[in-house]
């Protein structure tokens, strides 16, 4: 296999004006693993990330001549460059990493995605004015309609849409406590290694504790679960002191 | 349907007896955790065999339900969950990069495989998913893979790869001749009818998770708490509309 060119790049949305909560977890959720494997990657904003990712979501990395988006992928291309963080797991814990994994993806990534786009509130103040914010008018409210509806349309087939607010944060609040029983005073989820499931439980729990929306009711359901917090300051602490904090 | 997680925890940590009597935390957080595994990976697959897949819809699925619904309902419900399914299909799994109906079909049927082959893994040789005693998340694996396992359709690639998977197949027959009193062969008591009747409620487990639950859920309320005697046989009455599992109480 290739070894790990120097300028490996991750695209995401830009950082201070345009990426919204979702975005950004799970661009979070890819460097962390990335810091983990000790894999160098330097963070690079475009505005039009979205539009440049093979798949049409973000984070994507460019490794050489190859582009992979999604943290799926994104581990499966690491592992055939040799590098793995699940290779010391028996089947059955594969399993279970893989069960929990799409636990956060089915409920936190849904939830947050449903706060973005579905609260009225958060959406006028929140996701309209930030996602299309490098755009000039009418772009930029053309592209969050757009988006909007596209998202809409996917919560009403999976069934989130007759839900409540209510509703959403009481599944966030079931999920992190099945991730709390499952961590329970362990340092990592399988003991003492960290995994591609710990990279994304990080990602998504880091930034629902650190952006800044119109209530603090989803930071909330996670510091109540001591671990957690624990969990994700450990995770910044050990891998990402030093660097810029994305 | 992503609401059944939620209601499922619920259910554990509130009631904390029945099904789930003797697990711990972490097994009922795994609970859920293996019950989005199921929806995200198998529900797919599940549903385009058997709503999307034309033969398998035209011969089995639309005259099945048809048969059971009245008359105008029949000539427009099939079709609507049909339709329905596919826009679920499509708008979850089907972004770039798979643009046509083809390679998503390819995609959700190789994880499906992969579901079926972690599950396998997980269940090993033990009877149940925690033990040897049934719990809640033994009967949601067991409403998405008997009706993969036991419906005939022309189309059987899912049902051919389960059935490379030997002990998956031995926890269906287990429920099935525990819980359902049905041999193994499919032949019960009642005849044919009641094969039939019973297939059909293990297919409407899979589309109406959400009543399911709940009626388990009312029931176990009223049950007497107390831990779960193992494995009895219950009657089932034939032609009745009401889901099996609302049965497991005593």
């Amino acid at each position: 296999a290739e070894p790990w060119p120097e300028n490996a790049a991750l695209y995401q949305q830009l950082k201070e004006e345009q990426i919204l909560l979702s975005d950004n977890a799970s661009s979070l959720a890819v460097q962390a693993f990335l810091q983990m494997c000790n894999l160098p990657i330097r963070v690079v904003c475009r505005a039009n990330a979205e539009y440049m990712s093979p798949s049409g979501k973000v984070p994507f990395i460019h490794v050489g001549n190859q582009v992979v988006s999604e943290l799926g992928p994104i581990v499966q291309f690491v592992k055939a460059k040799g590098h793995s963080l699940s290779d010391g797991l028996d089947e059955v814990q594969k399993a279970e990493m893989k069960a929990y994994m799409e636990l956060v993806n089915n409920m936190l990534l849904t939830a947050e995605l449903y706060l973005q786009w579905c609260d009225d509130v958060t959406v006028e103040e929140i996701t309209h004015p930030r996602y299309g914010s490098p755009y000039p008018w009418p772009l930029n409210r053309i592209l969050s309609y757009q988006k909007q509806w596209e998202v809409r349309r996917k919560m009403k087939a999976i069934g989130w849409a007759g839900k409540t607010l209510e509703q959403v944060l009481e599944d966030v609040d079931q999920c992190c406590q099945a991730l709390s029983q499952r961590l329970g005073t362990q340092p990592y989820f399988f003991n003492k290694q960290p995994t591609e499931l710990d990279a994304l439980v990080f990602g998504h729990l880091f930034t629902i504790l650190t952006t800044q929306l119109t209530t603090d009711e989803l930071s909330e359901k996670v510091k109540n679960y001591s671990n957690l917090t624990a969990f994700c300051r450990r995770i910044e602490q050990q891998y990402f002191e030093g660097h810029d904090k994305d | 349907v992503i609401s059944q997680p939620a209601k499922i925890l619920n259910f554990l940590r509130k009631q904390k007896y029945n099904a789930d009597y003797e697990l711990s935390a972490k097994q009922g957080a795994d609970t859920l955790a293996y019950i989005a595994l199921l929806e995200e990976k198998l529900l797919p697959a599940l549903l385009h065999t058997f709503w999307v897949e034309a033969e398998n819809y035209c011969s089995v699925t639309k005259p099945w339900f048809a048969s059971r619904i009245a008359f105008p309902l029949s000539l427009y419900l099939p079709g609507k969950m049909s339709r329905e399914a596919l826009n679920r299909i499509l708008l979850t799994r089907g972004g770039p990069p798979l643009y046509s109906l083809t390679e998503v079909e390819a995609q959700i049927y190789r994880d499906a495989k992969e579901c079926l082959n972690l599950l396998s893994k997980r269940l090993g040789t033990s009877q149940f998913f925690f033990g040897d005693t049934p719990t809640t998340l033994d009967a949601f694996v067991f409403g998405f893979l008997a009706p993969i396992y036991k419906v005939c359709f022309p189309r059987v690639q899912l049902q051919e790869h389960l059935k490379q998977l030997p002990n998956l197949c031995r926890f269906c027959d287990d429920i099935l001749t525990c819980y359902f009193r049905l041999t193994v062969s499919g032949h019960s008591p009642g005849g044919q009818d009641m094969a039939d009747a019973n297939l059909q409620k293990l297919t409407q487990l899979v589309n109406k998770e959400s009543n399911l639950i709940e009626k388990m859920d009312d029931n176990l309320r009223k049950s007497p708490q107390h831990p779960p005697r193992k494995l009895t046989t219950l009657k089932l009455a034939a032609g009745g509309e009401e889901s099996p599992l609302n049965r497991l109480s005593p």
